[in-house]
This record gives C-alpha cells, sequence and structure tokens, in this order.
C-alpha cells in the first residue's frame, strides 16, 4: 500500500490579470509526515492550501487523495479527512470555545440536530477530550472566543481541527499573528497532536527556524514555483532566510 | 535630498466656486417655491413679539390661542343618563357616580315663536378617568398593530434577507427579483398603503397591521440582507472547507455574528412601528389614531391633549424598555 496520502501533480493557477499563482507544483504528502513551506508573501503558499480544499479552483493539474483524483465535483471525498488551522484562527467570535470546537463536525451532524442545537452527547464528551489535549482545560469553555487571547483562539482552531479525526491539517500560517513564545507553544502542540494521532500537517510559515524544528520536511516556494523540497536535517546549515530576499 | 516640486492641491479651485454658486443658486430657486421667505417672516415676527418691540404676532396668537383650548387635559366622562341605555342606577361601572347638574336648555317657544331659556336638572354618570380608560385602551390597540406589524414584516424578511444577499443567493435572476422586492416595499409610505389596505381589510387594525408590516419587511429585508453580505468571510471559509451547505454556514457562522444587529433593527422596528401605528390611525388604520383624529376634527382639544400625553408617556416608556432589552441581549446572546 502506497504511503503517499495526498498528491500534488503539476498544479497551476492563474489569478485574473494573468497573475500566475502556482506554475506547475509538484507535492507528495506522506502519511504522518508534517511539512513546513516557507516563501515570501506572494509565493502562492495560501493559494496551494486553497486549491486542496476545493476554495479556489485550479487551471491545470490534479491532487489525489489516497490515490482518488478530486476535482471541482467530488470534494465530498475530502471533507471528512481534511481539517484547517488558519493565520486568522477564522474562528465564530460570538460563539463559545466548545460550540467553535463542535463545529468541526458539522458536515457529519443532521440537519434537525443543528437546528435545534442539540449535539451528539459523542461529539461534546469528544470536545472535551480535546479541549484537554490543547491545554484550554484551565478555561470556562463557555467563554466566548472573544474574549480568548491569540493563542487561547489558536488552540480553539487546533481544537476545531482535531475533532473530525482527520488524515491531514492543512495550516496557512497559524502562528503569523502570535508572540514567538506563544507561536512556539502552537506549533509544538500541532506537532505532539498529530505525530499522537497519525495526522499529517502541510503548514505554510515565515518564521524559518521554526520551520526546521517543527517539520519533517520544507518545501521552499517563490513566485509560485517550488525552489527546494528537502527533508528538514538535510537543511539545517542553510540560512532560509534568502528565500525572503 | 530629493526636491519635490510638487504643489500641495489648494483646497478650492473654479471648480468648488462654481459647484457652490450652483447649490446658492438652487437653494434661493427653491426656497420662494416652498414658502422659506414666510417662516423667516414670521420668525421675525415672533422674536420681535418676545422681546416686546411688536405686540402680536401671527405664530403667538395661533399658538397661544389653540394652547388655552388646549388644557386641561380631559380625563373623565360624562353623559346624561337618559342617552345610556338600559341605564341601571344600582350597577354602575367601577369607580363612577352620578351627579345631578343644572343645565340650560333652549327651546322655541311654539305660541310666540321665540327662542326661550329655561333651567332643567339633568342626571350625568361620570366617570373621573373615564376617558383616560378609553385612550389606554386605544393605545394597548395601537401597541398591539405595532407587535403584530412587527411579527409579520420578521416572517416576511427572513426569507427576502437570504435571497437578497448576493453571497447567498442562489442566482442573480432571484437575487434581482428579491432586491426589487424589498426597494419596492419601502419605497410606498404607510400612508398610502394603508389606504389601500383599507379597501382590502376595511377601516381598522388588521388595514394598519398590513400595512405597516409590509412597509418594515422592506427595511428589515435590506438590513438583514446587508449584514450578511458584510459578515466576516473567515469562520464561513472554515465551515465551508468542513463540507457545511450554505444554510449550515449561514445558521453556524453568519447568524451569531450578525444576531446583536439583527435584535437592534428588530427594536427599532418595534419602536418606530409603535409611533406610526398613532400616525396610521388618522387615515382609517385603527388604533389611537382614529381616537385623535376624531377629536380633532371636533375642536376638543382637551382631549386631544390627553391623547398626545399617553402616546408621550407610553413611547417614553417603550423606549426605556428596549434600549435595557438591547444591552441585556446585545451584552449575552452566544
Amino acid at each position: 500500500m502506497s504511503n503517499t496520502l495526498l498528491k500534488i501533480e503539476s498544479v497551476c493557477k492563474i489569478y485574473p490579470g494573468n497573475i500566475l499563482a502556482l506554475n506547475n507544483v509538484n507535492i507528495n504528502i506522506n502519511n504522518n509526515e508534517i511539512i513546513a513551506i516557507l516563501g515570501p508573501s506572494g509565493s502562492g503558499k495560501s493559494t496551494l492550501i486553497r486549491t486542496i480544499l476545493g476554495l479556489t479552483s485550479l487551471n491545470k493539474g490534479n491532487i489525489y487523495f489516497r490515490s482518488k483524483n478530486y476535482k471541482d465535483n467530488n470534494f465530498n471525498i475530502i471533507r471528512n479527512s481534511i481539517a484547517t488551522i488558519y493565520q486568522n484562527f477564522n474562528l465564530v467570535s460570538r460563539s463559545s470555545i466548545i460550540k467553535n470546537i463542535i463545529l468541526g463536525d458539522i458536515a457529519k451532524v443532521s440537519s434537525w440536530r443543528l437546528l435545534f442545537n442539540v449535539w451528539p452527547k459523542e461529539t461534546q464528551d469528544k470536545a472535551k477530550d480535546i479541549i484537554e489535549e490543547v491545554g484550554l482545560n484551565d478555561i470556562d469553555y463557555n467563554k466566548r472566543v472573544e474574549n480568548l487571547s491569540g493563542g487561547q483562539q489558536q488552540r480553539v482552531g487546533i481544537a476545531r481541527a482535531l475533532i473530525g479525526s482527520p488524515d491531514i491539517i492543512l495550516a496557512d500560517e497559524p502562528v503569523s499573528n502570535l508572540d514567538p513564545q506563544t507561536a512556539k507553544d502552537i506549533l509544538n502542540l500541532i506537532r505532539k497532536t498529530a505525530k499522537k494521532n497519525n495526522i499529517s500537517v502541510l503548514c505554510s510559515l515565515h518564521q524559518t527556524n521554526f520551520a526546521k524544528t517543527f517539520a519533517d520536511r520544507i518545501i521552499g516556494m517563490k513566485e509560485g514555483n517550488i525552489l527546494f523540497d528537502k527533508p528538514a536535517k538535510k537543511i539545517l546549515k542553510f540560512d532560509l532566510n534568502k528565500l525572503y530576499k | 535630498m530629493i526636491a519635490n516640486n510638487k504643489k500641495l492641491n489648494p483646497p478650492f479651485n473654479y471648480k468648488t466656486i462654481i459647484l457652490v454658486l450652483l447649490i446658492i443658486f438652487i437653494l434661493i430657486f427653491s426656497a420662494q417655491r416652498v414658502g422659506i421667505p414666510n417662516i423667516v417672516d414670521r420668525l421675525y415676527e415672533v422674536s420681535l413679539d418676545i422681546i416686546g418691540v411688536k405686540e402680536t404676532s401671527r405664530i403667538s396668537d395661533g399658538l397661544s390661542s389653540i394652547a388655552n383650548e388646549m388644557w386641561p387635559p380631559v380625563i373623565e366622562t360624562k353623559k346624561d343618563i337618559n342617552l345610556i341605555l338600559n341605564f341601571d342606577s344600582s350597577n354602575l361601572p367601577f369607580y363612577s357616580f352620578i351627579e345631578n347638574q343644572k343645565v340650560q336648555l333652549y327651546e322655541t317657544n311654539l305660541e310666540t315663536l321665540e327662542l326661550e331659556s329655561r333651567e332643567e336638572e339633568v342626571l350625568f354618570l361620570v366617570e373621573p378617568f373615564g376617558y383616560l380608560k378609553l385612550v389606554l385602551l386605544k393605545v394597548i390597540e395601537s401597541i398591539e398593530i405595532a407587535f403584530w406589524a412587527s411579527f409579520i414584516a420578521l416572517i416576511i424578511s427572513i426569507p427576502l434577507a437570504y435571497y437578497s444577499a448576493k453571497n447567498y443567493a442562489p442566482n442573480k435572476t432571484i437575487y434581482f427579483l428579491s432586491r426589487s422586492i424589498v426597494s419596492g416595499l419601502r419605497a410606498i409610505p404607510e400612508l398610502i398603503s394603508v389606504l389601500f389596505m383599507v379597501l382590502a381589510f376595511g377601516f381598522g387594525p388588521a388595514a394598519g397591521i398590513m400595512a405597516l408590516g409590509l412597509h418594515s419587511a422592506g427595511f428589515l429585508g435590506k438590513f438583514f440582507a446587508e449584514d450578511i453580505e458584510n459578515a466576516n468571510q473567515g469562520p464561513q471559509d472554515a465551515l465551508k472547507a468542513l463540507g457545511s451547505s450554505r444554510w449550515r454556514i449561514l445558521k453556524e457562522a453568519v447568524l451569531p455574528q450578525v444576531m446583536p444587529q439583527y435584535v437592534a433593527y428588530i427594536l427599532y422596528i418595534l419602536d418606530r412601528n409603535l409611533r406610526m401605528a398613532t400616525v396610521i390611525g388618522l387615515v382609517g388604520g385603527g388604533g389611537i389614531g382614529q381616537e385623535l383624529k376624531g377629536r380633532f376634527d371636533l375642536f376638543e382639544y382637551g382631549h386631544v391633549t390627553t391623547i398626545i400625553l399617553v402616546i408621550f408617556i407610553v413611547v417614553f416608556i417603550f423606549d426605556q424598555i428596549s434600549a435595557k432589552l438591547r444591552n441585556k441581549l446585545i451584552g449575552n446572546s452566544s
């Protein structure tokens, strides 16, 4: 059985105005592998993540999940297997911590349960376990997320990603809005929970030093092209900040 | 250092001067048409009256003659018991009494054919707070009209808002159609639409409820739709990526964001409908307005004062309650 979980094959994305965001991108993501994508703003990192999620259509190429090609109409095959963590957390700010977390399971809940806000007990129990796992057990989980710090909000974001038991987490600059220490803690948490639950991670980052300790593999991107794709161990000695010059 | 030869833009140029002159010209022309000089004349006259230079002014004469008749407010009712059907003196209404009053009656003497007056004792049923009670009952009817109109507006506006929001309408035709309905409902003032509603539903509260309800559905539909369009896209993207359908995203990612504004809009519409419910009564929409119009037409200004005071007190109390409710709901909803 192949170890490849997600295969991105010759993907091109051109935005209106002939802006080339992704140019013939090829990436293989293996099971239980943590990958960091580095690159300056506009290098195509976010577009790549949005394309995998089906939030942006691709102009050329294919994306395979467990060897199944998915296009515009059959994203459902990946919905239950892919979770996302966002730079701006993308939480429902006026809803509670636990509500935001169980929303990670929204596609699996029946319409009438959603209408009357009656969530299955097992989902709620699972959410409570995950709250502990992401280190939010000291906070009242009925508190609104708008009253939490940035780091705490991102922990809620991680918990929301974990509740659906995904095979892969896509993280779009998850620590850009956080201070260095909180950023380090959050990346450690993502790595720890991913390894524990056998989840692959594709994470775009700007902090090259964090990427070296966080990822198993590092991909460098610039202007929609992949410049390098190497195991983290092999590029520890290189100054990756040159990517940003 | 790089020399900067660019000049700062002047605060105005010849275009500004032409525009200002044009606006002044239009204002002068329009002022003549709508009688602004008349307002200025009368205000000038009344200011001379106030400082004592002139003895009378048309404004003060007009207002003082009405003011004299408006005070004191009438709160009692007095009815000749001979005019009350099946009057039973042993079973008087609560807190009322019978008063014996001498009344001057005028009659033509058929022998002399001259008008003669005579005094006669007449028994009156006096209810000291009878008129106040009637006004309060009518005000309650106006409040009921406002509540029902707001409820109908809410029911109509929910689907309209969904289809009028660009990012949720299923296609452009439905979006355009829905937006047109929302604009159309808003475009017809209640005072006009109530005239048609009176034809359809007859005089009374039903016509008022429909006229107010349809007009405010236009407002709510527009407000709701614009808030849906402007809601933070982040949580919606997150739920979309998780495979949520549109209505699920709307319920879980949009509604919690917009709910405080929605509560504020509904309370505003309720507040507005309460004030408008008194006005539409003037043209047959039921409630206190109908009573107000009747008393005004009979020059019973004491009664008019009572009605205006009661409306003022009710609107003031409702204002306080809605402000507290708004704070409570917006502060704690999740």
